[in-house]
């Protein structure tokens, strides 16, 4: 039987490797919280999934394998929760009466890891963001950043666009406005006046967000060209669209990505600085944004500095799946050291955030 | 102090534009024909139905895509156990940006929400965010929709009209245009 100054130990080098993102509640017997992100997290905006874990154990620890459980999370489903609790949980048993703890979180950013990526059908259009079965049939998507729901980027701006002409067309009848905060009708009035200017509600959760995330897609989607008015997307068929050569090539290199990203376990190494933009998926230039822009609200607000440029002779020969090398261990220090201001901010959101 | 103000203020119901036509059930609507969005929004939703119907729903099957009537059987253990009324759905060209328009078919149940002519007031005072029309967001469907109707029927205790039928289906004869339309909110409790 381990000494408990033997747990302890795993507790300090449980902070020690995770720093802010772990939570401890009680050291002995040892009790925390796991704030945890896919590997890619560095780039907030390649990241579509996070959770936070809790880890409990009974004073009969290592014998007793902790108790597990899923605290919050985003982006994920029922049944992506449960695989994520499931695959933890088999760990502990595999590895009953040995000091666990670091390896249950690894088992539990890993298993995130290899989850990233959005889940079923733009809320908008009902069509798959991503069919993982089929290749090459997907549209660029983006996600919102303060709820990680994701929509097909011309949905949404197609939705924005609406609502701005509604307000032009009516800017009276604000009553009808789906820009309105809350459940509540006595704050969405109060509110109303303050709020509208520069935020939006995420249309699945009402989540306010800024209005910079979309504005973002909106410049991006004008500079690439995409078929974003409202006539010519009515024109389109979506059929002729995903035929286009076009849409073939940023399908393709879509695709290449996602395999990087899997065979790195979810890690791709930051290559060059691109396009940045919050919140924003964009198969069409495999761009790897690098400039971290974190999923704050705070820091949404303060300044829309990201720089749009656009590279594209790089980005198809740069990012091919190359050799796998594993980067754990430098960027789990860079992660661990970044991430102080996202555990808070999470924790206050976890109740909206989930479907 | 905001309180009386909101509750008087007037709100439009965009999803039930009582449009004149639909107090003569059977005329077709005269509106433009289904943007190619709407239609392939609308055509998922279908086979999402088909797959998954709302409990107590039945899609009667017609080849018009932008009328959906829909049979809702009232819950067991509610008023309206045993009791099936018509849903009749029409969509605007611009679904799902705009909301569907939604009303009972004659004989519409008896609801304090639901006027003899079929038109549905649903609002704030119910507790479910799922039903304000008003608040109309196109990630909500036809199932959405129906799952929120028979949620305020089931919580009704009491089958009576509207305490002002009379002078709101007067007005609705009137033949204001659809876009004139608008709802007064029932000052129930909150
Ligand atoms: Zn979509
Ligand atoms: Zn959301």
């Amino acid at each position: 039987m381990a000494e408990e100054e033997e747990v302890l130990m795993e507790v300090e080098a449980l902070q020690a490797v995770y720093g802010d993102d772990c939570l401890v509640i009680e050291k002995f017997p040892p009790n925390f919280h796991l704030h945890i992100n896919p590997r890619t997290a560095d780039d907030s905006s390649q990241q579509f999934v996070e959770a936070v874990i809790g880890v409990r154990a009974c004073p009969q620890y290592p014998e007793e394998p902790p108790h597990l459980e899923i605290i919050g999370s985003k982006g994920l489903d029922g049944h992506r929760k449960k695989h994520l609790i499931t695959r933890i949980q088999e760990k502990a048993h595999e590895l009953s009466s040995c000091l666990m703890l670091v390896a249950l979180c690894e088992e539990a950013v890993e298993t995130l890891s290899n989850m990233n990526h959005p889940d079923g059908n733009c809320p908008l259009c009902l069509y798959p963001l991503v069919l993982e079965d089929k290749q090459n049939s997907f549209l660029p998507f983006m996600k919102l950043m303060s709820c990680f729901h994701c929509f097909h980027s011309e949905c949404i701006i197609r939705w924005w666009k609406w609502l701005q002409e509604q307000k032009e067309i009516n800017p009276n009848t604000s009553s009808y406005d789906t820009v309105c905060p809350s459940r509540d009708l006595e704050n969405q009035r109060e509110m109303h006046g303050t709020m509208k200017a520069n935020m939006g509600n995420c249309p699945v959760c009402r989540m306010i967000f800024h209005t910079e995330d979309i504005e973002h897609v909106l410049n991006l989607v004008g500079t690439h060209s995409f078929q974003l008015n409202l006539e010519e997307t009515e024109a389109s068929s979506d059929e002729a669209l995903l035929q286009s050569d076009s849409e073939n090539i940023r399908r393709q290199k879509f695709e290449t990505l996602l395999k990087l990203q899997q065979e790195n376990s979810g890690l791709i190494e930051p290559k060059s600085i691109e396009v940045l933009l919050p919140g924003t998926f964009l198969p069409e230039s495999i761009t790897i944004p690098t400039v971290s822009v974190k999923a704050t609200n705070k820091q949404q607000q303060g300044d829309p500095t990201s720089t749009l440029a656009s590279e594209t002779d790089s980005s198809g020969s740069s990012n091919k799946p190359s050799t796998s090398k594993p980067k754990n261990s430098g960027m789990r220090k860079y992660r661990a050291q970044n991430s102080r201001k996202q555990l808070k901010q999470w924790i206050k959101k976890e109740n909206s955030a989930t479907e | 102090m905001q309180r009386s103000v909101v509750k008087k203020k007037v709100m439009k119901a965009n999803f039930v534009n009582p449009v004149e036509e639909t107090m003569t059930s059977s005329s077709a609507p005269s509106r433009k024909a289904l943007s190619k969005i709407a239609c392939n929004r609308l055509q998922k939703e279908l086979v999402e139905w088909q797959v998954n119907p709302p409990a107590g729903f039945k899609h009667k099957v017609t080849d018009n895509l932008q009328r959906w009537i829909i049979e809702v059987n009232g819950a067991s253990g509610t008023l309206y156990a045993n009791e099936c009324y018509q849903l009749q759905v029409d969509f605007s060209e611009h679904y799902p940006m705009e909301a569907p328009q939604v009303i009972f078919l004659s004989p519409a149940p008896f609801h304090p929400h639901i006027y003899s002519n079929g038109h549905i007031c649903l609002g704030f005072h119910i507790a479910n965010a799922d039903i304000l029309y008003d608040s109309w967001s196109p990630a909500m469907t036809v199932s959405s929709i129906c799952i929120s109707i028979l949620s305020m029927l089931s919580s009704s205790t009491v089958k009576q009209r509207p305490a002002d039928n009379d002078r709101y289906v007067k007005n609705c004869r009137n033949g204001r245009s659809p876009k004139e339309t608008r709802w007064w909110f029932h000052d129930d409790k909150v």
